[in-house]
């Protein structure tokens, strides 16, 4: 696709579009105007730096040698960096070697944030294209299992590729349905990055990548809702899931976590990131949501200059 | 192959569409280990390894052959470039190793960065350019 002189500013020419889309969302975005700002500013290039095949530090120092400088996008993990003036990682071969995964920053925090540990039982529900399977595998150093699930057969060829290039040897693939997933399994740790509207990737001038236009999107709270009833009914006793999705939307975020609060046995878990985030929302647009939401967080572009996300930690009660 | 775990029992009841790494796929009459494996496991290996340079591994992809110094077996040979970075096969065939890499993921162009660089700096040395 060929992309647009970054001077004609198409982000204002499709203005009149975004100002109608996003305007719903001018009270409860801090720094409004900052956020519509950060919309017109190029996506950075983050990468993260795969432990299971290279250390940090030589990686970092080999890729100096040549002249590609990466920045820590984390004082806590110093495998999230950015790269500087270096927008295609994907043609390095450290991307080849495995070494190397291009992922956004919030993205990338995910996993850090559900944290699964070593030996431990682990399903991800949407899992294509593997980027987040793969970093819990880094995480859990290769040990224990993961169950990476997602639906479509065609997806499985990028994520078994990546998965592979990525070393990942604890993995196995799996085709259900995600609210369907067969309930006799219990599992430790589950990623729920459900497919969704996708509003937090509308960053890029002249691009919406993957962006979902209104018909499609009013089908999304349903199916993200199951999906996370699914997912907590598969948890166990003490097992924790992350909930995630990179939308602003909060019919898809707090109005789902709101709706299993309601249905279920669950606790929302507190989450500690070193980022400039916002609270979940306890009520919007006349919807009212648990206070407890206030434990879920929000990434905004002009505060992480990273895609925008939510997360909710979830727990069973007691 | 996979990471051995009590939990592979839990997980065969499942359907599974795939597991772990493929280690071996059919290569016409032949068995041969895949990339990735050889890339995971190859710094192990004592044997049939052969490290090459930056020209080396260009020409590879270039699908030329290379001739090499060592007496080396017929037969699969891992490449290795830099310090422990295990690219692949090769196939050494009397003394002349053809790439066994695909072709498809890694490009020429993957090592622009690493010739440039090498350019420059051997520029500079000679007093040609100034950065």
């Amino acid at each position: 696709m060929r992309s647009r002189p970054f001077n004609e500013d198409p982000l204002s020419q499709q203005s009149p579009r975004m100002t109608v889309f996003f305007e719903e969302y001018s009270d409860i975005i801090p720094d409004f105007s900052s956020f519509e700002e950060s919309l017109r500013k190029p996506l950075p290039t983050h990468i993260r730096i795969n432990r299971l095949l290279i250390e940090p530090a030589s990686l970092i120092n080999a890729l100096e040698e040549k002249g590609i400088h990466l920045i820590r996008a984390s004082r806590r993990h110093d495998t999230i960096c950015r790269a500087t003036g270096f927008p295609s990682p994907g043609n390095l071969l450290e991307y080849f070697l495995g070494y190397i995964h291009p992922q956004a920053l919030t993205s990338s925090v995910a996993a850090l944030v559900l944290a699964p540990e070593s030996n431990s039982y682990l399903l991800d529900m949407c899992a294509a294209p593997g980027g987040k399977t793969a970093h819990c595998a880094d995480i859990m150093n290769n040990t224990g299992l993961i169950i990476s699930n997602d639906l479509y057969t065609s997806r499985h060829v990028a994520l078994g590729h990546t998965l592979a290039r990525m070393g990942v040897l604890n993995a196995a693939i799996t085709a259900y349905q995600a609210q369907e997933f067969p309930l006799r399994q219990r599992f430790d740790f589950i990623m729920a990055d459900v497919p969704c509207s996708c509003e937090g990737k509308f960053r890029q001038a002249g691009k919406a990548t993957g962006y979902r236009e209104s018909s499609g999107k009013k089908m999304l709270p349903d199916l993200q809702r199951k999906i996370l009833l699914r997912g907590f009914d598969l948890l166990r006793k003490d097992g924790q899931m992350l909930y995630s999705t990179c939308t602003y939307n909060p019919r898809e975020n707090e109005s789902v976590v709101n709706r299993l609060l309601n249905e279920r046995n669950a606790e929302l878990l507190s989450i500690d990131v070193e980022f400039d985030v916002e609270a979940g929302l306890t009520n919007w647009n006349g919807e009212k949501y648990d206070k407890r939401l206030e434990r879920a967080v929000r990434f905004y572009p002009h505060r992480v200059d990273s895609v925008g996300f939510f997360m909710a930690r979830i727990g069973r009660r007691g | 192959m996979v990471r051995n775990t009590q939990l592979l029992a839990a997980a065969s009841r499942l359907k599974i569409a795939h597991v772990g790494l493929r280690a071996f796929q059919r290569a016409g009459a032949f068995v041969k280990p895949t990339t990735r494996l050889i890339q995971n496991f190859g710094r192990f290996a004592t044997r049939a390894k052969l490290q090459i340079d930056k020209a080396q591994l260009q020409a590879l992809l270039r699908a030329e052959k290379i001739p090499v110094d060592m007496t080396l077996d017929n037969g699969y040979v891992i490449l290795a470039m830099g310090e422990g970075s295990v690219l692949g096969l090769g196939l050494c065939i009397h003394g002349m190793v053809s790439s066994q890499l695909p072709r498809k993921e890694l490009r020429g162009a993957m090592l622009k960065c690493h010739v440039e660089q090498d350019h420059r700096r051997s520029e500079s040395e000679q007093g040609g350019i100034s950065c």
